[in-house]
This record gives structure tokens, C-alpha cells and sequence, in this order.
């Protein structure tokens, strides 16, 4: 599973290749993911064992400023994160022993940014519908998969 | 001993002391939480992390941390999800492991240390030996057992040692 947000939590992109278990509608499903990344990102900048100055457990943070994270496992799957400086953050939900997929997000990165942001009709902010990224996306995923 | 000899002699015993005390300093557990199965931090320890955090923080995190796990096993694309494993941050990685009674274990490490599964299940072993079995002990609260604080101690520092030994 992939998903795209932006830094307002709107989901710009919602992908599905192989998904068994179905919980909640998408809409719940997508809030409930960003929450989690919102969360567990003011978790783990409070929790950053190696800087002594980290505010308040929650406290509103610059992009890029405190202790992100890339990655969690559980025994069922994987899920990879990466945000970027203006806010949009990229999910690959995965096979629990995949490795380190901290490139291909940024080269999925690359694909939005050739893709979308370069296309003189899209409007920031609104869900993704360009044929063209999501066929490229869909061969690279394939291809990693 | 010529002088020249006891003062190279002098400088490597002081080299070895350095190079041991960098390593001790260099901690491979920044801390170590265990929280009950409705999220109440009933554990802390610190290991030498950055910037200690207070009562409240700890507790704070702690709960965050149960609500988190729960809502991982939520969004689970398979079915049997039994929570967050393991978290890469930027800076520490976070191993947790939980006990079929639903007690969380977790440790806060250096990015990247191995064998933790390992140390979690004992510290859950530890746990039942002399928390568990401490007629003295009420269930779900805070753990206050000399014998535990000790015993883990230990661990914590083999642990240490043999990562010294790599």
C-alpha cells in the first residue's frame, strides 16, 4: 500500500496493490494513518535520547526540526516514511522483511515532483489523478516489489 | 625501569583507561519502560539518554506509546497484527515486546543494536521472577521490588559488556 499526504494531512494519494484485511473506510483509514505518523513523530522528538533541549511532549515543531523517524516494523508489515521540507509525506506500507526503503521513497519523490508538481494543471493540495505518475509509479513499485 | 619506559608505560595504562571510560559512556540502552496493559508506565529507567525526562513526560510518553501501538495493529493490511515491533527514528531505535498478558516492554537503544528481542524477553523473565512472584506486589502498579531493580541492573550491564566484546 502507498500513500501520499500533504502537510495539512489531506491524502493526495491512496494506492493499493495487495491488501487481504479491509477495517475501516478509506476515509477513517487515511485519517487514522496520519494521526498515527503525527503522533508517533511528536513521540519521538520528545524522546530523542541524544538532544537535552526538546520542548513539550507535543509541541508544535518546524518541518526537518527534531527527531523524525523512517521506519516501524510489527510482525505483520512494514511501513516506511519520509517527509519532506515542504510537508509531504510519502508511506510505503510493506512485507515486514523488506529492507531499507528510505531510497525509494526519494525516488518516488522524484516521480511526484517530475510528475505532478511540474504539471502546469495541478492544483497544490489536491488528490493526485495524473495517468502518467500513476503508471511510472506503478512499474517502479513492481519493479521493487 | 628506565624513565623513559615508565612514562610510555604510564601513558598507555591512561590511554586503556580513556579508551574504556569513552566506551562506557558510549550507552547502548538509553533507557527502559514497562507499562501495564492499560498504559500506566509502571517502569522507568534511564540509562544516561540526553535531557532526562521528568515524571509527567515519561508517563505522558509512555501512554502515547500504548495508544500507538494499538492503533498500529488497527491498520494492519494482514490480519493477526500484534503491534509495533520495532521503530527507527533518526537518532535511537525503539524495540517493544509484549507479554501475552498485554505488559509492554520497551527499550530505547543506539540505532542499529542487535539482539534486543533477546534482552526484552529476559527483562519479561526477570519480571515474572521477582515481580510476579513478589507477594508484596499489587498488579498494575508501579514496580518496587529491590530485587528486580538489581537483578536488571546486572543484565543491563552483561548486556553492555558484551557489546564491548564485538
Amino acid at each position: 500500500m502507498m500513500y501520499v499526504f500533504d502537510r495539512n494531512g489531506v491524502c493526495l494519494l491512496y494506492r493499493e496493490w495487495n491488501r487481504p484485511l479491509r477495517t475501516l473506510n478509506a476515509q477513517q483509514d487515511h485519517k487514522l494513518m496520519f494521526g498515527l505518523l503525527f503522533s508517533l513523530k511528536s513521540l519521538t522528538a520528545k524522546m530523542d535520547p541524544t538532544s537535552a533541549e526538546k520542548g513539550n511532549l507535543g509541541v508544535p515543531q518546524l518541518l526537518g526540526h527534531g527527531c523524525s523517524f523512517h521506519s516501524f516494523r510489527t510482525n505483520t508489515y512494514k511501513l516506511s516514511f519520509m517527509e519532506t521540507p515542504s510537508g509531504i509525506k510519502i508511506i510505503l506500507v510493506t512485507h515486514p522483511r523488506t529492507g531499507d526503503l528510505r531510497e525509494s521513497l526519494k525516488y518516488i519523490y522524484n516521480l511526484y515532483f517530475e510528475y505532478v508538481v511540474k504539471n502546469p494543471l495541478y492544483n497544490p493540495g489536491s488528490p493526485i489523478r495524473s495517468e502518467l505518475f500513476n503508471t511510472t509509479l506503478d512499474q517502479y513499485v513492481r519493479g521493487i516489489a | 625501569m628506565t624513565e623513559s619506559g615508565l612514562r610510555s608505560h604510564r601513558g598507555d595504562a591512561w590511554l586503556q583507561v580513556a579508551f574504556r571510560q569513552r566506551l562506557f559512556s558510549m550507552a547502548a540502552i538509553y533507557s527502559l519502560y514497562i507499562i501495564n496493559k492499560s498504559g500506566g508506565l509502571i517502569y522507568y529507567k534511564d540509562y544516561g539518554s540526553a535531557g532526562r525526562m521528568d515524571t509527567n513526560d515519561s508517563l505522558r510518553v509512555a501512554s502515547l506509546w500504548h495508544s500507538m501501538h494499538a492503533i498500529s495493529q488497527q491498520l494492519s493490511p494482514v490480519e493477526h497484527c500484534s503491534g509495533i515491533e520495532l521503530l527507527q527514528a533518526d537518532t535511537f531505535d525503539l524495540h517493544c515486546y509484549q507479554s501475552l498478558t498485554g505488559t509492554k516492554f520497551f527499550v530505547v537503544c543506539e540505532p542499529g543494536t542487535q539482539h534486543m528481542e533477546g534482552l526484552l524477553k529476559f527483562i519479561y523473565e526477570l519480571y515474572t521472577d521477582y515481580v510476579l512472584k513478589n507477594p508484596f506486589y499489587e498488579m498494575e502498579m508501579p514496580i518496587r521490588c529491590e530485587l528486580f531493580d538489581i537483578n536488571l541492573s546486572q543484565a543491563v550491564q552483561k548486556d553492555r559488556v558484551a557489546l564491548l566484546g564485538r
